[in-house]
Parts: structure tokens; C-alpha cells; sequence
């Protein structure tokens, strides 16, 4: 472990996270990682502080563990993952002395009451509405298409059903005919209905302190569920200045005075910016990865200085560099899928592998042979990575992936 | 950073593509580097991953040499069997080289580059240090010099590029370390596994044709080592003077045929010489030999077999039959027969009443059935079963101690035909007409008889492929006999060699057993006793000076160079007599392949150098005695041995209770 500064906050992270933890050991403040009670013995094995919790659905017990943590002399909790921000939101509540943070982790967790809230703050949301039962999605797909004019015969604009509280594209379906409403099954409901928003779908990550954005990412998806990089291209870079003005209006509205948020929007061709969600937590798909490889500070680090009531402004200036100006070129990813439905082993394409672009993979060798149809969207087997100068060549290439088999 | 935006298609120079690459691996070690120790094993992947990439590139792997201590230190060898260099074996290196799984081949090229760089001084190891690392990429590239050299086979073109990164990297440390060091080593092992006669020669002269191949075209500093390499090449493929330039056969029979007698006597010397010397004989050798028996003026083949005084006193006895063992087993597929019947004829055993007749059987014998066809098998269609089966016999009863089990669990049974070559070549005889004929062995167990071919297959399946002829006829069948000897044992106590031993080899194997361990808990029992009764059996200062009379089969507990157990092995004590310097030793015969082995602790058993006669390994007396779990003695004992004093029994005990013993005391 690094040399902690005792001077500055102690901080738990809740939720387990290799990546997370390795980032905070190496940093100066003091950390504790809250996490199931099978993480017990590794933590004992490799000097990794740690008190163990279930975290089941939020209830009494989270005054037990605010409780315990403060009296080890925790200064804030920060969530690692989607299912424990509200238990950082109670147990910040006691730590913070601030009972508000509590309601406010409710808000991230739940897509329906996050996006009301956006819309009474004033922000510009598509078209939603929470779903109990088959019949709600049908006459929400009806309607939808209806108000966009579809006469009779014309094929659906899709719709969007997802879960409340899953993060990623877990639990994410998309609607086009009534029987892909047939076939969702009973426990997944209620659920929440979006209109689909054609446009640029981006997303964004930032830090925030006393209220103010201390850096902003715009992280740039080639396709959703397969590859994104950072910077983002010129074209996106260019909205800079209102993504920004959105973001400090959902800080407002949302009443977020320190933290990470990573929000997405859609940009459409009308030039209008549509909220779609938010979190709290930092962002799947490995995109604290890509800003390290593209700026070199590390973004859990950047999370703790966040989180930790004792930051200075002079540690934020010097830790977080200026956007855009400080990245050393553009990294990006790509999920890599397999494409054919029964593979042997895993071959690295060879025009990827001789690009200047390509860094290098964490793809294992397939397990299974078989491959499992994708029906919601499925995780992928691992990642590329890539880095080049270019933008717009590394969006190609990363485009370019999708037709490639990784898996024969 | 100055990347080239251009596609992958472009022409993008060797050294462009290779600086990127640097950078590529640069960025991925620093992530390694970074990493917590329990959050390592995710950034070793993307390591591997562009190592293979770099060695694929020209002065790749001088790249990964300057990075390879670099890449130690961040941990690319974490929670890897690569992470204690001091214990890696070279015999390993090559399959990992050609691994299915790329990672694998990266690491090992990683982890030579990390000797390299410790050998040519530029990097340091706590655990390695510079000779060590150069002696250990010396002995790799020893052990794959025909990956280096030559032209590859079928098996390895098929590999393509997984063969063509081990070609590439074994070269690159054959440019670093130099071949000198690589040829010295081999030459000195190929003498070692010479030194021990084993009847089985195939891979000994595939080293030696790569070494002339690695002369020819490399052409190293002249040296002791050129001359020991030298000596092999010649005695293999130019021993003699009208042989020296390897003219091939037919010209070579030409030069004798006009040679004069003097000539002829000369080269019949010089193959006596090359083959005395090395155990190995030349193609041109057994063709003198075949062309010699045509030879009408004077006998040619005792002075080209280098008969001593009893071999010459069996040809004057028996020419006849001499000379149709000449004709029928030497042949070009067959040369090492010629060094086989020599050693034969030396020992005497002709002498001996039954071996004539059996011999002269072994002549007319005709293979039948199953036996047949597992010899063609295994030899091929060079020459008749029959001719490969003769051969064999004269090299078994020639080389007692050069048989060995090759890669088979077979030890007891090479151990057999092995004893009986030594001590009952007549009756080894009788076995191989039996399964020749009858595809069959019978034996008796305490009056009962065994027929083989009843019985089920045993741990040998259907014997083994890779041994010589006689094992390749006898083992499965005498397998088979052991497993049921010991089925008609069950229920006996105590361990089964006790009465399974003297049954299955002779009347000379002492009826009585002595066991270290009790057989169901596999404990210490009784240890101390164990001990003092081997030192009244075989310990001449013990024993009331007696020398042994047969050899007698043992049981022993082999340890690795750790001292950690590795199983029970079947041995054979052959005489027990004070060495040069007065120590006294135990000579004894194992039927692993290469009887140098180190089992630990300083007991290493030597092959040569202490008194030891072709094929026989040698241990001082209480280091062996430490590693025995298991001998035969008489139940007939005389008073000697009654008083053994404890310091005598305290070292083989204490060495014993430090390695295979060690988990094993009671209590």
C-alpha cells in the first residue's frame, strides 16, 4: 500500500471492483472496500483492508453499516457499482450529516422518477411512461407510432422497454411488433417505456465538487453494446459548450454537490439534445480505461478526490488536465462478440492485428463452443483495445470490427 | 506520439511497424508495472498479446531482450511456473515454444529473453545468476539443436508458424550465447549416455548427425570439445582411413577390393577401435564385416570385432556358428549387432553347454501370429522380423545392462530380461522361442501354472513400441505374468515382491524379503532393523566378507533433485566393492533410459569414474541404501551381521528420514 495521508478523508468503496481497488491502494488516502463476504479471504490474503456486507435491497440495516463505518472514522462512502448507490446514498446521509443524499441515491436508482425529475427541472426528455403489464407497452407502442404519423402497413419506429434499476444494457429490450411484446416475460415488469430517439447517442462522464464540473468526458459510441472511444470526433466536440450547459442544469436539478455523474444523451437531427439517463457510479465498458490511456490520470483516483469532503481546489487543478488539449491521442474499445454460432478458438483478424491502431486484446479462449443467441443484449467476451491520432480513422476501424470474426 | 495513420494494407516499413510495437508494449508493461500485486493477472494478457506480435518482426526479439528484466520485475511471471527461474527445466522449453495457446509461447520467449539478458550480463536475478543462466540456454539449445540446424521434418512443417517462432528464437540465443559452449555440452552428454552402453543407440546417433550438420555448416573454434565431437562423427560415419571421407558404401566395397591384407587388417583395426571406444558402429563397419566372411585368405572378423583372449578362444570353438550370426544379423539396418555379438563373445557365455544349441535355434526360428507383426511395427520392412529379432538378441545378451523400459512403466519387466541376459542367457532364449512360436510364456507361481496368453493385459497394454526387439517381444507377456503372480499373492501380508521376485527370475533370487514400509499405511516400520539386516547381507565388512553371487532385484523410492518423493522403481544390486579411493559402494543396475539421475541431497548416482563397469550406476553404500525400501535376503543367516553399531545405520537413516521418508514416520 502507498503512503496514506491521514491529514485527508478515508474513504469506502462500496461494492467489489479489482480495478477500483487497485487504483486506491496506490493512492494517498485511506480506503476500506465494503463487499459480499466471499471477498473475505483474498482481501485477508493481499493486505486489502475490508469489512464484508450483503448488499440485499436497501433496508434498517444500512444505519448498521453507516454506523459502523463511521465509528472506524469512514468520511464518505462511494458506490462502485448500480446496486449499491443508494446504500452510499444512506449510509452518506449519516457519515455527511446529510439526510437529502439519501433521496438523491433513490433518484439515480430509479429510471422512472430520475427522468420525471429531469423533465419538472426543465430538461428535455423523449417520450416515456411507466409499463405494469403487456397491455401498457402495446398501447405505448401504438401511441408512439401514431403520433409519429405511421399510417397502417408502415414498419414500426421502435420502442425501448427497460428495467428500472439495472445499469448497462441489462434488462434492456427493444420493442418493434407486438409479439416481441409476447415474449416479455411477467417478472419483468413494471418496467419503463421510452420512445426511440434517433440521433447521436453519446455519453458523457464527470466529476464534480462544490457543486462545479471539475472534467468533462464525452465519450463517442461507434454502435451501442460494441465499441466506444475518447476523445470524441470534432463534429461532437463542437456541442462541447451546451452538453456542458446540460450537465450543470442536472446538477442543479438534481441538487448533486460532489461525485461522478455519467449521463447519456441523443443529439437529433434537428439539433436538440434529449436526456436520456443518469448514474451515479463509474460507467461500464471500461471508459475510466479509455480516459486513463488518453489523459494518464486515473478516474477512480479522480472519484476519491471527488467523494473525499477533505479535497482542495488546489488538488482538483493539479490532479485533472484541461480537455481535449491534454490527451495524448484518442483510445477506444471494441466488445468483441462471436459472430458464427459455434467457434473453437480465438484468432485475432489479421488486418487488426497489423493496424497501428491496435494496442491489444483481453479475449480468452472461448469455454463454451456454443454460442447463446442474443436476445437482450448479452455481454461480450472481452475487449480491444485501440489508440491512434485520428478520430475518424479509429471510428472507422472500430465500425470496421463489427464484420470481422475474432471467434472461428 | 507519432503515429502513421495509414492502413494496415499499406506497406508500413519492418522498422516503423517494430517501433510502434515497442511502444505498444512499452504502454501495456507500465500498466503491469502499475498494478497492485493482486491486481496483476489481468495486465499480463495484453503483455503476452503484443510479444507475440513483436517477435514476429525482424530484431524483434533483441527488443524483448532489452525489456525482458523490466518485464520480470513488473510481474509477467506472477502466480507462472516461470516465476522461480531457478528451478525451470531446459528438457521443457521446446514443446512450450510450440504451444497451441499463444500466451504460452510468449512467455517462454519472455522468460529466455530474461536469461539471456541475466547470461550476457546486462540485467541481474536474485535467483540467477550469469553462469547458471548461460549454462541453462546452452543445454536448451543442446536439446534442440535440430531446430536450429537442418532441414525440418513433416511433423514440424506442418506446425508452420508456431515452429517458425522456435526456430526464430533459438536462433537468436544460438547468436548470443555461441554454439561453442552448445557443442561442448552436447558432446560431453552424448559421451555420458555412451559411457552406459545402452542397447537403444536411434536417438544418440540423430545428436550426433546434427552435431556433423552443426560443424559442417557453422564451423566452430577448434577445441577439445571440436575433438570430442570429432571422435563421434568419425566413429559413426568415417572411422577408417579408406572410410574417413564418407564415400558412401558401394565405393567403400570397391576400395577393399583392391585393397592389399596389411590394408585390410588395418581397417579391420580401426573399426575394432571406433567401436571399443564408443559402443557405436559405423554403416561402413558391418559392411566389412558381411564383406569379410566372403574374405578367403584369413580370418578378417575377430581382429574387425576386437576379441579379446576369450572371445578369440570362442571363434576358434565355434566359427561356424559365428560367422552365421555374422551373415544373418549384421546388416545395414542392423549395424550395433556387430558391437552386440563382440561383447557376446567376450563374456564367455558361449562356453557354455546350452548356448550353442540355442543359439543355433534362435537361427532357424521363424516369428509367427501377433509377434510378427508387432516387430514389423516397430522396425519396419528394412529386413525380416527374424533379422531385427536376432539382432536384437545378440545385443541383449552382448549389453545385459543396456536394456532399457524406454517410456513405458515397464521397469520390472526390462529389469527381468535384463538379469536373466546377465545371469540365465539360455533360459531368455527359451522365453523368446516360446512367444515367437506361440505368442505365449509359461511360467509356474509356487506350482501353479501361468499361461500369458489367458491372462488380461497389463500396465503395458500390448508392450512396448519404442524398446529394443527382445523387450518388444517379451514385455507384454511378462507383464501380464507379473500382474497375476501378484493376484495369486492377495491376502498374503506383507509386500508381494516377497514371493513374487524369486518366482518369476530364478532359483538365485533369495527367498526371503526385507520391506522398509508397512504395505497399508505405507509407513516406516521396523526401520532400524530394515536397515542393519541390509548392511548383514550386502556389506562385505558385515557379511563376513562375502561377495554376492547373483544379482538380486530390489526395490527402491525415487526422489527428484528437491528430495521429493516421486514413486517405487524396480532395480537390480549387482556387487557391492570399495571404489578407487577405498569408499565402498553398491554398483546396480536401473532400467530407466539414463541411469544419471539426481535424487537429492547430494545423491547422485554416477555412471562412470567410481569403478564402474559399462551400464552399471554406482552410489556410495549408505546413500543408496538410504533410497532402498525393499530387498531380498536368505532365510538361511549366518551369525555375522548380529551387532551393528547405531552410527553405521545413522546416515542411510537420516538421509532417508530428509527425502521419500520424510511424511512417512509413525507416530
Amino acid at each position: 500500500m502507498t503512503d496514506k495521508n491521514p491529514e485527508k478523508g478515508y474513504v469506502a468503496l462500496l461494492g467489489w471492483s479489482l480495478n477500483a481497488i487497485d487504483a486506491v491502494d496506490r493512492f494517498d488516502r485511506r480506503y476500506v472496500v465494503v463487499a459480499p463476504p466471499w471477498a473475505e479471504d483474498y482481501c485477508n490474503q493481499n493486505g486489502i483492508p475490508f469489512v464484508p456486507w450483503d448488499f440485499d435491497r436497501l433496508n434498517e440495516r444500512s444505519h448498521e453499516l453507516a454506523h459502523q463505518l463511521d465509528e472506524m472514522g469512514v468520511d464518505v462512502a462511494i458506490p462502485i457499482f448500480e446496486e449499491t448507490v443508494e446504500w452510499a446514498g444512506a449510509v452518506n446521509a449519516v457519515l455527511l450529516k446529510n439526510p437529502r443524499l439519501l433521496g438523491q441515491a433513490m433518484l439515480f436508482r430509479d429510471k422512472s422518477l430520475m427522468k420525471r425529475r429531469a423533465q419538472l427541472g426543465g430538461i428535455r426528455v423523449g417520450v416515456f411512461e411507466e409499463a405494469h403489464d403487456r397491455g401498457d407497452v402495446i398501447r405505448f407502442l401504438k401511441r408512439v407510432n401514431q403520433t409519429l404519423l405511421k399510417l397502417d402497413g408502415d414498419p414500426n419506429d421502435p420502442i425501448h422497454f427497460k428495467a428500472f434499476d439495472k445499469s448497462g444494457t441489462a434488462g434492456h429490450r427493444v420493442i418493434r411488433t407486438p409479439e416481441d411484446v409476447d415474449n416479455i416475460p411477467d417478472e419483468e415488469f413494471p418496467a419503463l417505456l421510452e420512445s426511440h430517439l434517433d440521433g447521436w447517442e453519446f455519453a458523457v462522464e464527470a466529476w464534480i465538487k462544490n457543486g462545479k464540473i471539475q472534467f468533462l468526458n464525452i465519450s463517442e459510441y461507434v454502435t451501442l453494446g460494441y465499441s466506444v472511444f475518447v476523445p470524441a470526433t470534432p463534429e461532437l466536440e463542437a456541442h462541447r459548450d451546451r452538453i456542458t450547459e446540460e450537465i450543470e442544469k442536472l446538477i442543479e436539478v438534481f441538487d448533486i454537490d460532489f461525485g461522478f455523474i455519467h449521463p447519456e444523451y441523443f443529439l437529433t437531427s434537428d439539433n436538440k439534445l434529449y436526456f436520456g439517463e443518469v448514474a451515479y457510479r463509474p460507467p461500464g465498458f471500461n471508459a475510466l480505461e479509455l480516459i486513463e490511456r488518453a489523459y494518464g490520470f486515473n478516474g477512480y483516483q479522480g472519484l476519491v478526490l471527488a467523494f473525499d469532503p477533505k479535497t482542495t481546489q488546489e488538488e482538483l487543478d493539479a490532479f485533472f488536465p484541461k480537455e481535449i488539449e491534454d490527451a495524448k491521442g484518442h483510445a477506444g474499445c471494441f466488445g468483441v462478440y462471436p459472430r458464427r454460432r459455434v467457434v473453437s478458438r480465438l484468432e485475432i483478424p489479421e488486418e487488426t492485428a497489423n493496424h497501428p491502431y491496435f494496442e491489444f486484446h483481453e479475449l480468452s479462449d472461448p469455454r463454451e463452443q456454443k454460442v447463446a443467441k442474443r436476445s437482450a443484449f448479452g455481454t461480450h467476451w472481452g475487449l480491444a483495445y485501440f489508440f491512434g491520432d485520428n478520430a475518424h480513422d479509429l471510428r472507422d476501424l472500430l465500425k470496421k470490427q463489427e464484420e470481422l470474426d475474432y471467434y472461428v | 506520439m507519432t503515429v502513421k495513420d495509414t492502413s494496415a494494407t499499406d506497406g508500413q516499413s519492418g522498422d516503423a511497424a517494430l517501433a510502434r510495437l515497442s511502444g505498444t508494449l512499452d504502454v501495456a508493461i507500465e500498466r503491469l508495472e502499475r498494478a497492485r500485486p493482486f491486481a496483476k493477472a489481468r495486465y499480463q494478457g495484453p503483455v503476452l498479446d503484443v510479444l507475440g506480435r513483436i517477435i514476429a518482426q525482424p530484431g524483434g526479439l533483441g527488443v524483448v531482450r532489452q525489456r525482458a528484466a523490466r518485464m520480470d520485475a513488473a510481474g509477467l511471471f506472477a502466480g507462472s511456473d516461470w516465476d522461480r527461474p531457478e528451478v525451470l527445466m531446459p528438457q521443457l522449453v521446446g514443446g512450450t515454444l510450440m504451444s497451441e495457446d499463444p500466451a504460452f509461447q510468449a512467455l517462454e520467449a519472455a522468460n529466455l529473453a530474461r536469461f539471456l539478458a541475466v547470461a550476457d550480463g546486462e540485467a541481474r536475478h536474485d535467483n540467477l545468476h550469469q553462469e547458471g543462466a548461460r549454462h541453462f540456454l546452452t543445454q536448451v539449445l543442446a536439446l534442440n539443436l535440430k531446430d536450429i540446424f537442418g532441414v525440418p521434418d513433416e511433423a514440424a512443417r506442418t506446425l508452420g508458424a508456431r515452429y517458425d517462432l522456435k526456430r526464430k528464437v533459438l536462433t537468436h540465443i544460438a547468436d548470443h550465447v555461441g554454439l561453442n559452449d552448445v557443442l561442448s555440452v552436447l558432446v560431453s552428454e552424448i559421451w555420458r549416455l555412451l559411457e552406459q552402453r545402452s542397447v537403444q543407440v536411434g536417438v544418440v546417433k540423430d545428436m550426433i548427425a546434427q552435431i556433423a550438420i552443426a560443424l559442417n555448416e557453422k564451423g566452430t573454434a577448434p577445441g577439445s570439445s571440436r575433438l570430442g565431437a570429432e571422435r563421434l562423427v568419425s566413429a559413426l560415419f568415417g572411422p577408417t582411413t579408406a572410410s574417413r571421407d564418407d564415400p558412401g558404401i558401394a565405393v567403400y566395397l570397391e576400395r577393399l577390393s583392391v585393397s592389399d591384407e596389411s590394408g585390410l587388417s588395418r581397417e579391420a583395426m580401426g573399426f575394432a577401435r571406433a567401436m571399443h571406444d564408443t559402443g557405436l558402429v559405423s554403416d561402413y563397419h558391418a559392411a566389412f564385416l558381411t564383406w569379410a566372411l566372403e574374405y578367403g585368405d584369413r580370418p578378417l572378423i575377430p581382429e574387425a570385432l576386437g576379441l579379446g583372449s576369450t572371445g578369440l578362444d570362442c571363434w576358434r570353438h565355434y566359427r561356424g556358428l559365428i560367422e552365421n550370426l555374422v551373415r544373418r544379423a549384421v546388416t545395414p539396418a542392423t549395424p550395433q549387432a556387430a558391437y552386440g555379438l563382440a561383447m557376446l563373445l567376450d563374456r564367455g557365455i558361449l562356453h557354455h553347454a546350452p548356448m550353442v544349441p540355442a543359439l543355433e535355434r534362435q537361427l532357424a526360428l521363424r516369428i509367427g501370429g501377433v509377434a510378427r507383426e508387432r516387430i514389423a511395427l516397430g522396425f519396419g520392412p528394412a529386413v525380416s522380423p527374424e533379422t531385427y529379432l536376432l539382432a536384437g538378441v545378440l545385443r541383449v545378451l552382448g549389453q545385459p545392462l543396456g536394456v532399457g523400459q524406454g517410456a513405458n512403466p515397464t521397469c520390472q519387466s526390462a529389469r527381468a530380461i535384463a538379469l536373466w541376459a546377465l545371469n540365465d542367457p539360455d533360459y531368455l532364449l527359451h522365453l523368446i522361442t516360446q512367444v515367437a512360436e506361440f505368442d505365449t510364456l509359461l511360467m509356474q507361481f509356487e506350482g501353479t501354472p501361468i499361461n500369458s496368453a489367458d491372462l488380461p493385459a497389463g500396465l503395458a497394454g500390448t508392450g512396448p513400441i519404442d524398446a529394443d526387439p527382445v523387450s518388444v517381444l517379451l514385455v507384454a507377456h511378462l507383464d501380464r505374468i507379473y500382474a497375476e503372480m501378484g493376484r495369486l499373492c492377495a491376502g498374503r501380508p506383507g509386500d508381494p515382491h516377497t514371493w513374487i521376485n524369486p518366482q518369476f527370475h530364478g532359483w538365485w533370487v533369495s527367498r526371503d524379503c526385507a520391506v522398509a514400509v508397512d504395505v497399508a499405511t505405507g509407513k516406516l516400520a521396523d526401520y532400524d532393523d530394515f536397515l542393519r539386516r541390509f548392511f548383514a547381507a550386502y556389506h562385505p565388512d558385515y557379511n563376513g566378507g562375502r561377495p554376492m553371487g547373483h544379482p538380486q532385484p530390489a526395490g527402491i523410492a525415487v526422489t527428484d533433485a528437491q528430495q521429493t518423493f516421486v514413486g517405487w522403481h524396480a532395480i537390480a544390486i549387482l556387487r557391492v566393492a570399495e571404489d578407487q579411493s577405498g569408499r565402498m559402494r553398491v554398483y546396480f543396475y536401473n532400467p530407466n533410459n539414463d541411469s544419471g539421475q539426481d535424487w537429492g541431497d547430494g545423491v547422485v548416482v554416477s555412471t562412470s569414474g567410481q569403478g564402474e563397469r559399462y551400464g552399471e550406476g554406482s552410489l556410495e553404500f549408505e546413500a543408496f541404501l538410504s533410497r532402498v525400501y525393499l530387498f531380498h535376503d536368505e532365510p538361511l543367516r549366518s551369525q555375522f551381521g548380529q551387532e551393528i553399531p547405531e552410527e553405521v545405520i545413522r546416515i542411510a537413516r537420516d538421509q532417508a528420514i530428509s527425502s521419500w521418508a520424510a511424511d512417512r514416520q509413525s507416530g
